[in-house]
């Protein structure tokens, strides 16, 4: 109820602060790009529209993720409309989930509206779509809980700046963490490699996220492979929101 | 009678990590306050005033001893179902309205849909927020501020309210209004706890006070007994006194200036004062103004700084307390 009455604030304040601008962002890209492609004139437009718009949504979504998710609870501590909420009966760990929750939300309903936009626009170009199309949608949506997690993280321990290149290098590293067990020869014996490889495992892995390319080009991916990466990604967020929780709760405010 | 403390710190310390220079903000402070009060927190800028609030309220975790409301540790959320709490500087979420900004906070202390919408006719009426209902804070002047803040600290009707300097920042209309608010909650039987370091604010709301200097608690009680309240000095304004006269008066009392034909003496008592004035009105003076002198906060803080430096030569720690 009380992470409800959160959760329904953050998402109004996202909505107010006009983040769902990034939708139309999103739209010219879409637009623009399946028109540069109709221009080059290369073929397979539509497997190539389908690829632009699932990398849009993960690129667009985790924009938001990052840059609204990290300072989350900063801002509320920076501007101090902290003070009376803190002050009423409410748990810290209620404040730092019902922020979340808004949030994820708020970052839900855009994927979902990015995820709709586009299959009309390729059912309208003569494409084809089925629901794999919102599988791999939603396997987008499951990353960027991950994301928004190590976002709010952030949000508890340092400046929104600091927060977002951080995050960001996550982001960017944990899409290529393939590199690190997959080490060159130089590697061998020296003591990073093990460092290197631990890290393999300790970093999130967002590219288990992407079966992008799979379901543009009609590779089958199973039902199993869903399940466990869903499983994967509310797992780690939920380590990532337990860490926040744990940072938030001692602190002075 | 048996009073229940619905307020009470025990050893409260607070020191913050970056240094500062005299390491707590806020030392041992041991105080309580009985339902039904209206108890002044007093203090000098930077005295600990708002440090003190913030653990009350459950924003900065004591380094060490406790605060209670109703008995209930404040590190605790439950300790705040029944409490009220007015920031320092009311802020707010500026993209809502007044409206959904006292929906939002019955939300967060548990009000049903219904009660949510009794309590916002309650306290709009109550500060006069129905022609703002739906305007978006960030339009708002300093005083309509105050009044959202005032109304967020009443949400839920709680029998506690915690005021962080609340008439601070508002003109004199604002300041009454804001007075007649807290007289008002006072009568409802509300127990008010709120700082200030406005004498006047303080002498005319409350029951008790309770004064910070430098992080500790040195004096708590009735405002009578801590201000030294009798009449310490006399000002006396006359006109047209004959230069004959002004050794005699010189003589009793202490000349302040003069200026046209008025003088303006200053006399130790209200006897000195009267012996002098009697005999000039029999000489043809006319007495123009005459203003007795208590003790100001102001003059106390200094008092008490004084006290406390000759203490802190002498190697003791000062402490007293004025009890009722
Ligand atoms: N976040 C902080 N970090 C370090 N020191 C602080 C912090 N907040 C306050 N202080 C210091 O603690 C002391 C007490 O400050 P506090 O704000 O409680 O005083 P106050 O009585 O409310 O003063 P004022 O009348 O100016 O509001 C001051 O010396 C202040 O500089
Ligand atoms: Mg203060």
């Amino acid at each position: 109820m009380r992470i409800l009455a959160v959760a329904q604030n953050t998402f109004r304040e996202s909505v107010r602060d006009k983040v769902l601008y990034v939708l139309l962002l999103f739209a010219g890209v879409v637009i623009i790009g399946s028109k540069a492609i109709g221009w080059i004139s290369i073929g397979q437009d539509i497997k190539i529209i389908k690829d632009l718009s699932l990398a849009g949504m993960s690129i667009f979504g985790a924009l938001i993720a990052i840059f609204v998710g990290t300072s989350l609870v900063y801002k509320e501590i920076d501007k101090k409309t902290i003070y009376t909420i803190i002050a009423q009966p409410l748990h810290r760990y209620e404040f730092v989930i019902g922020k979340y929750l808004g949030l994820l939300a708020l970052i839900f309903g855009v994927i979902l509206l990015m995820s709709m936009m586009s299959a009309i626009y390729i059912v309208i170009l003569g494409g084809e779509i089925n629901h794999w199309y919102f599988i791999a949608s939603f396997l987008v949506f499951m990353k960027l809980l991950l994301v928004t997690a190590l976002s709010v993280l952030f949000s508890t321990l340092s400046s929104p700046i600091l927060g977002a290149i951080i995050v960001f290098c996550f982001y960017v590293f944990g899409h290529a963490t393939g590199v690190l067990i997959d080490l060159p020869r130089q590697f061998e014996g020296s003591w990073s490699k093990p460092v290197l490889e631990g890290l393999y495992y300790v970093l999130p892995n967002f590219a288990n996220f992407d079966i992008r390319s799979e379901v543009v080009n009609g590779v089958p991916v199973s039902y199993s492979y869903v399940t466990y990466i869903i499983i994967y990604g509310v797992l780690y967020s939920t380590f990532f929101i337990y860490l926040a929780i744990l940072m938030f709760q001692r602190k002075d405010v | 009678m048996n009073t229940i403390a619905i307020l009470k710190t025990v050893s409260l310390t607070k020191k913050y990590s970056s240094i500062s220079a005299r390491g707590y903000a806020v030392q041992d402070l041991s105080f309580e306050v009985n339902k039904g009060e209206v108890f002044g927190f007093l203090g000098r800028n930077g005295a600990g005033k708002t440090t003190t609030i913030k653990m009350i309220c459950g924003l900065l975790l004591p380094t060490s001893g406790n605060a209670y409301i109703n008995g209930c540790e404040t590190v605790d959320p439950n300790s705040r179902r029944n409490l009220g709490y007015l920031p320092e500087q009311p802020y707010f979420y500026e993209y809502l309205t007044p409206r959904e900004t006292i929906h939002f906070y019955c939300k967060l202390k548990g009000l049903n849909v219904k009660e949510r919408e009794q309590e916002w006719l309650r306290l709009s009426g109550l500060l006069g927020l129905e022609s703002i209902a739906d305007i978006r804070l960030k339009n708002f002047s300093k005083g309509m501020r105050q009044k959202i803040g005032f109304a967020i600290a009443l949400v839920g009707n709680p029998d506690l309210l915690i005021l962080d300097e609340p008439m601070s920042g508002l003109d004199p209309v604002g300041r009454k209004h804001i007075r007649e608010l807290i007289q008002q909650q006072k009568e409802l039987g509300k127990t008010i706890f709120f700082s200030s370091h406005v004498l006047s604010d303080v002498e005319q709301l409350c029951d008790r006070v309770g004064v910070l200097s430098r992080g500790k608690l040195v004096a708590t009680g009735h405002i009578k007994d801590v201000l030294q309240q009798d009449i310490r000095q006399v000002e006396v304004v006359f006109k047209d006194v004959a230069v004959s006269l002004m050794p005699f008066l010189k003589q009793r009392g202490t000349l302040l200036r003069t200026w046209e034909n008025y003088v303006q003496f200053q006399f130790d008592t209200i006897l000195t004062a009267n012996q002098a004035i009697a005999e000039c009105i029999h000489n043809g003076a006319v007495v123009i103004e005459l203003t007795p002198q208590k003790e100001t906060l102001e003059d106390y803080f200094m008092r008490m700084q004084i006290i406390e430096e000759q203490q802190k030569k002498k190697g003791e720690i000062y402490y007293s307390r004025v009890e009722e």
